[in-house]
């Protein structure tokens, strides 16, 4: 199902709207966030994917983190914690 | 015939009671405006500067006549053409925004004309619309020109009547401040707020760096057209003491909302001209320095005059106040085709500038004016070039002020999501989710663009939004004013000293 998300990766400018689906991955929506702020962010950090203030396993698909339409998720920078690209 | 002093006290008081209907009927509070008062209340409101009609019809003659005067002397074709690039853009901005908002305010001040609660009110606001009339239809004439040599010059006109991004913020601006609105919220809003306050910055500062710019149209049209803002301005300021009087708790609201709504527009219109699309040679400050003398301080003195506190938001405006509009503008560089004027990057010694008058947050945005520049340096030659620095997801806006999402910092953007009544909102910043929640009503139907969207109301796919949508076709969409061909993109990123266009 068709999932549209706020996106704010950590040193962009703006927030983006990202269509999402809710059976992909936490890995693969911050992939499209990378992309899509990529002239603006140097994306070559590792980053967490937070929503609703907890950092998201990147392997759980969307459902599984319990996301909801239109709401907002961040790609804040990783200090060695979790994942990376 | 009677002299002036005799005459002009009886053609502006001219108030009666009324036999066969009610003050409530002939004034319904809807549209005259909160709070409601019985005209024994009004019955002195007293403006400061008077005038006949007499009087305004020769001074408004005489003020055309100076116009026309500049135009045939500096206005003419070759005249703009040897302006800076830059600037003409930040000409374009302004010709778009200006001139169908003014015609908005002769419909406010024609409501202020029938509704206001006092004769004089009423005359002085029939004065105010003819004013605002005329603020319409001299830059529609002067720009007229322009459109054979650039059709981006005809969005001067097509600009409001389009459903491009920022179009749909101004006329959500303007469609609250000046078309929809009642005359008490309307006289405070515009007049004392837009008027007093932020047109001083189209109409004082940006006039100044015109005249450096050699762009003497432009400011002789806006210093001619501050003449009149001064004294229709005066409407607002005696409104506002009576407001203020009875319900200072509301009066304090209409001045904290239209100041924050004012701001962020106006952030954009003259933050971008003055800090980006003026040559640095050419700015005798900033326009955080401009902010801080005409605004930040007759707005203290506003607050002062009429015994209002500041803003509950104030420290949140005064971070604004250093990176709102730089976020704006670098956003928007990276979506230049969805608007209408063309674009120009800030060179290593404009940034700078911009560092030495914006320290708080400038590493942020040099990080993200480098990573552009990489994308320029990294396109291939060729007709792609520009497409190759351009963003393609779809920018997510703010649903009260409908401007993108670009509040706060790089770091830490403002953004936040309401969930209200079963549907999901979400603003830029927490002052525009406070301005909804005060009147929900009155905002939570309007569907921002990514509702437009996703209800299939409006093109989801970017080229056809772009030209069915926003209206631009490949001639009038912005650009890079230099295709991302500046000399300095090849050097090293802070010693370069060559600068394209300035």
């Amino acid at each position: 199902m068709s999932l549209p998300l706020y996106g704010f990766m950590e040193g962009d400018t703006m927030g983006l709207l990202i269509q999402a689906d809710e059976q992909e991955s936490v890995r693969s929506l911050a992939g499209k966030l990378r992309d899509a702020a990529s002239l603006r962010v140097d994306g070559s950090y590792d980053m967490d994917v937070v929503y609703q203030g907890i950092v998201l396993d990147p392997d759980s698909t969307l459902a599984q983190a319990d996301f909801r339409p239109l709401q907002r998720f961040d790609l804040r920078r990783n200090h060695g914690l979790s994942e990376s690209r | 015939m009677l002299n002036r002093e005799d005459w002009l006290p009886l053609a502006r008081k001219l108030d009666w009671e009324f036999s066969y209907t009610t003050e409530q009927e002939v004034y319904p509070e809807v549209i005259s405006g909160h709070p409601w008062l019985p005209h024994s209340n009004w019955q002195n409101w007293e403006e400061a500067f008077k005038t006949s009609y007499r009087e305004y019809v020769q001074n408004q003659h005489e003020k055309d006549m100076a116009v026309y005067a500049v135009r045939d002397a500096v206005g003419r074709l070759e005249n703009v053409q040897s302006l800076a690039t830059p600037w003409i853009n930040g000409l374009k901005i302004h010709a778009a925004a200006l001139p169908l908002a003014e015609f908005t305010g002769t419909i406010g001040n024609l409501r202020g004309a029938r509704f206001g609660r006092d004769s004089a009110w009423r005359a002085m606001a029939c004065f105010g619309a003819l004013d605002e009339f005329r603020h319409t239809q001299i830059p529609l004439l002067l720009m007229h020109e322009l459109v054979r040599w650039n059709p981006q010059f005809d969005w001067a006109h097509k600009f409001y009547h389009t459903n491009n991004w920022f179009a749909i913020a101004a006329r959500h601006l303007f469609d609250e401040l000046t078309l929809g609105q009642n005359a008490i919220e309307f006289h405070i809003a515009t007049n004392v707020i837009l008027e007093t306050g932020f047109t001083n910055l189209q109409f004082v500062g940006l006039a100044s760096l015109a005249h450096e710019a050699g762009d003497y149209l432009f400011e002789k049209m806006v210093t001619s057209i501050q003449t009149d803002e001064a004294r229709h301005a005066q409407i607002g300021h005696s409104v506002l003491a009576m407001v203020m009087k009875h319900d200072p708790e509301y009066a304090q609201y209409l001045v904290d909302k239209w100041f924050w709504r004012n701001w962020h527009m106006f952030s954009i219109l003259t933050g971008v001209s003055m800090d980006y699309l003026t040559a640095a040679d050419q700015r005798s400050g900033s326009f955080k320095e401009f902010m801080d003398e005409w605004i930040v301080d007759q707005f203290f003195r506003t607050l002062d005059e009429f015994g209002l506190k500041k803003p509950w938001y104030w420290d949140i405006f005064l971070d604004e106040l250093e990176v709102y509009h730089h976020m704006i503008y670098a956003s928007a560089y990276t979506y230049r085709s969805t608007l209408w004027f063309d674009f120009v990057m800030p060179s290593p010694n404009d940034r700078e500038w911009l560092r030495q008058k914006y320290p708080k947050y400038w590493d942020d945005m040099e990080a993200v004016w480098a990573s552009i520049g990489e994308r320029w340096k990294s396109a291939e030659p060729g007709p792609n070039k520009e497409g190759s620095t351009l963003g393609t997801a779809l920018p997510a806006f703010c649903e009260l002020c409908q401007l993108p999402l670009c509040a706060g910092t790089p770091r830490n953007n403002a953004a936040n999501v309401l969930s209200h009544e079963g549907r999901d909102y979400i603003f830029c910043s927490l002052p525009c989710r406070w301005i909804f929640l005060r009147e929900p009503e009155r905002y939570a139907d309007h569907k921002g663009l990514v509702k437009r969207i996703l209800a299939e109301e409006a093109p989801g796919d970017f080229a056809v939004l772009l030209k069915d949508y926003f209206q631009l076709t490949p001639e009038t969409s912005g650009k890079d004013v230099y295709a991302g061909d500046y000399d300095w993109l090849s050097k090293g990123p802070l010693d370069a000293t060559t600068r394209r266009g300035f």
